[in-house]
């Protein structure tokens, strides 16, 4: 999937992707007796309208820009990493820790709670290498495995060692991490955090570390064809080890900055439930594997989920319809067909379904 | 000890099991055409959910399951069209199959029912218990065996009728032709990507059964994402079973017996959290242990999954 060539198609592929996904929407609404117009100029309006909402689309597409980097590196090297959920959620909790329970001045704290939680997404992330690289464990089921054990974890940690006392009893949740140690908003009274800015800087300077690095260029001839990296002297054990820290670990920096930037606390579920790795995840798809591609799936992503919100909001279709139309368009985002119609309008018929 | 095992720990494990045991034959049905089928859990999601539909607006639990049945095809069918004629990528169109069956449940969870996160209605009706005339007499076994749900015994008997078709019939023997060589099958006439349509067609009915005995077998609810990894843990079970039916039947009770466990754990003042980790855990370690195996290897090969 990450071997295409043809810039025409590279381009083709996402756009006809999304037009699938929004089509497929279309039918859904339409099923259950909505109006379609009405329905996507309410998406829009939710996701760009104004000011406001569209600020809030970007703060969304934050962690999905940092999950989405993490997992393309991954891709890029051919690891399949599914287990962002869990590297963010141990990300967002030892950040949440950090912050609160380190002594020091706050930008010290700041910082040490943010890199925390690259650590520790890094760590969970690296072990799943590690299993693979040593005991040639499957790297998706046990990545996927280790999800589950995080958040159990992490929930078991907030609900009863860590568990805030002071306030209602009812939520499962840290306390509350000093003001100080927030990370600065952009804009007066909008959400938008100096975590979208990061994961931004991040995007490009990932973009330029692949185009133009020695390692970089090691990563993806490792991807491509790992028999001839080897010959290359390529170590692939290493590789995998450092590529899946780093990719755990860009997930665990998008949890700490959704503790930091956001929330200002860990809650149980606050990184499950909203669905963020996985939407991560699926924008490294839409983009296959381009880091600046990545952040315009994740913004893309974003609007749709908050676009959703706003549709709940005005229309009585669910905003489950989000979901609908992004797993549409992530089904669609690796299928050949315009290739092989690209292929045939330029090559004739002689080469009609070789399969 | 004695609280902890006892006949209804074995009992509710045999009950565990027919979920994991269904969509797990389903899997290695699909990996011996070469189709390493990460969408399991997806599948199993939406055959739980037209089952549900099913029981409630027929009324009668079996036509219920058939609708799950076909329902489930119907999606696998789609499934196949992508990986096999659109020749997308098998591990990432298994892995939107999931989000697409959490999705679109969801959405007619709120659609259908008007209502978010779970389904239940109190006049709908679950499988029956069948007990068994002789068996359930016998003290311990029949105490074990006796008095499931139809689609428990039918997971059992489906395990020896599978076996009997991919490694006694000339249709199985096809079908593993094909995943074993495809270019060979082909040069002697055999119909590629006719037989792994017919896998993964298989495998959408084996994970309706599925997701019909999750939802139907014991609650009679639905819930959103009410599988909960079991369609993974299934697909840990087809890998460590290397895909031979009888083999998966064996893994299968292995995570069915941890499935019933970490629910019996519970009584015993332990935090849930942690009781809720052991099957995932204990899977881990299964992988760990009986990692031997060249058809995986094969398999990985064959359709690039993290290696």
């Amino acid at each position: 999937m990450l071997k295409r060539k043809w810039p025409i198609s590279a381009w083709i592929q996402p756009l006809l992707a999304v037009l699938i996904g929004l089509t497929g929407g279309a039918i859904a609404i339409v099923l259950i007796g909505g109006s379609v117009a009405d329905t996507y100029a309410q998406m829009w309006k939710g996701a760009f309208g104004n000011f406001y909402f569209f600020t809030n689309t970007l703060t969304r597409a934050t962690p999905l820009i940092l999950v989405g980097l993490g997992v393309s590196i991954a891709f890029r090297a051919g690891f399949f990493n599914m287990g962002s959920e869990g590297q963010m959620i141990l990300g967002a909790l030892s950040s949440a820790l950090l912050a609160l329970y380190l002594p020091g001045p706050p930008l010290l704290k700041l910082l040490v709670a943010i890199i925390g939680g690259i650590v520790a997404g890094g760590i969970w992330s690296a072990f799943a290498g590690w299993l693979d690289a040593k005991f040639r464990m499957n790297l998706i089921i046990t990545t996927l495995l280790l999800n589950y054990i995080a958040a159990l974890f992490a929930g078991y940690m907030v609900a009863y060692p860590l568990k805030d006392k002071t306030g209602s009893a009812a939520l499962a949740q840290t306390m509350m991490v000093d003001k100080a140690v927030w990370l600065p908003k952009l804009f007066q009274g909008m959400s938008i955090h100096a975590g979208f800015i990061i994961a931004i800087g991040l995007a490009i300077l990932l973009y330029l570390f692949i185009k133009y690095t020695v390692a970089g260029y090691e990563i993806r001839m490792l991807g491509y064809n790992p028999l001839f990296a080897a010959y290359g002297g390529v170590n692939r054990r290493k590789m995998m080890l450092t590529s899946m820290f780093v990719s755990g670990g860009f997930a665990g920096l998008a949890g700490a900055v959704e503790v930091l930037g956001m929330q200002y606390r860990y809650t149980d579920g606050m990184i499950s439930n909203p669905g963020y790795a996985w939407s991560g995840i699926m924008a490294t798809l839409l983009s296959g594997a381009h880091p600046l591609g990545t952040a315009v799936a994740a913004v893309l992503l974003a609007a749709l989920q908050t676009g959703g919100m706003g549709v709940e909001r005005n229309t009585n279709i669910p905003l489950e319809i989000s979901s609908v139309i992004q797993s549409l368009l992530i089904l669609f985002v690796t299928a050949k067909f315009s290739y092989t119609l690209w292929k045939r309008r330029k090559g004739g018929k002689s080469d009609a379904a070789s399969s | 000890m004695q609280h902890l095992l006892d006949v209804s720990l074995f009992n509710s494990m045999i009950r565990m099991v027919a979920p994991i045991l269904l969509a797990a034959l389903g899997g290695a049905i699909c990996s011996r055409v070469g189709l390493f089928n990460v969408g399991l859990e997806g599948f199993v999601l939406v055959g739980a959910f037209s089952a549900i539909v099913g029981n409630f607006y027929t009324g009668n639990v079996y036509v219920a399951v058939l609708i799950a049945i076909a329902v489930t095809m119907l999606f696998s069918l789609i499934f196949a069209y992508m990986s096999i004629h659109l020749q997308a990528n098998v591990i990432v169109v298994g892995i939107s199959f999931n989000f697409l069956a959490l999705g679109l449940t969801a959405f007619c969870l709120k659609a259908i029912f008007h209502v978010k996160g779970a389904f239940y209605d109190k006049n709908m009706i679950g499988l029956p218990k069948l007990n068994i005339p002789i068996i359930q007499d016998i003290p311990v076994i029949g105490g074990i065996i006796s008095g499931h749900s139809p689609l428990v015994y039918l997971a059992f008997v489906l395990v020896f009728g599978l076996q009997f078709f991919l490694f006694k019939s000339v249709l199985g023997f096809r079908l593993i032709a094909v995943g074993e060589n495809p270019v060979a099958a082909k040069s002697i006439g055999i119909k590629v990507s006719r037989m792994q349509y017919l896998a993964v067609l298989i495998c959408g009915l084996l994970c309706g059964l599925a997701g019909a005995q999750l939802s139907l077998g014991q609650v009679t609810m639905f819930t959103e994402g009410m599988t909960a990894g079991r369609g993974f843990i299934a697909l840990v079970a087809t890998m460590l079973g290397q895909a031979n039916p009888i083999g998966v039947m064996a893994s299968s009770l292995l995570f069915g017996l941890m499935d019933a466990f970490s629910i019996r754990l519970q009584g015993f003042s332990l935090p849930t959290h942690f009781t809720q980790m052991l099957p995932y855990v204990v899977t881990l370690l299964a992988m760990l242990f009986f990692r031997k195996s060249n058809y995986l290897a094969d398999a990985q090969k064959a359709n690039g999954s993290s290696r």
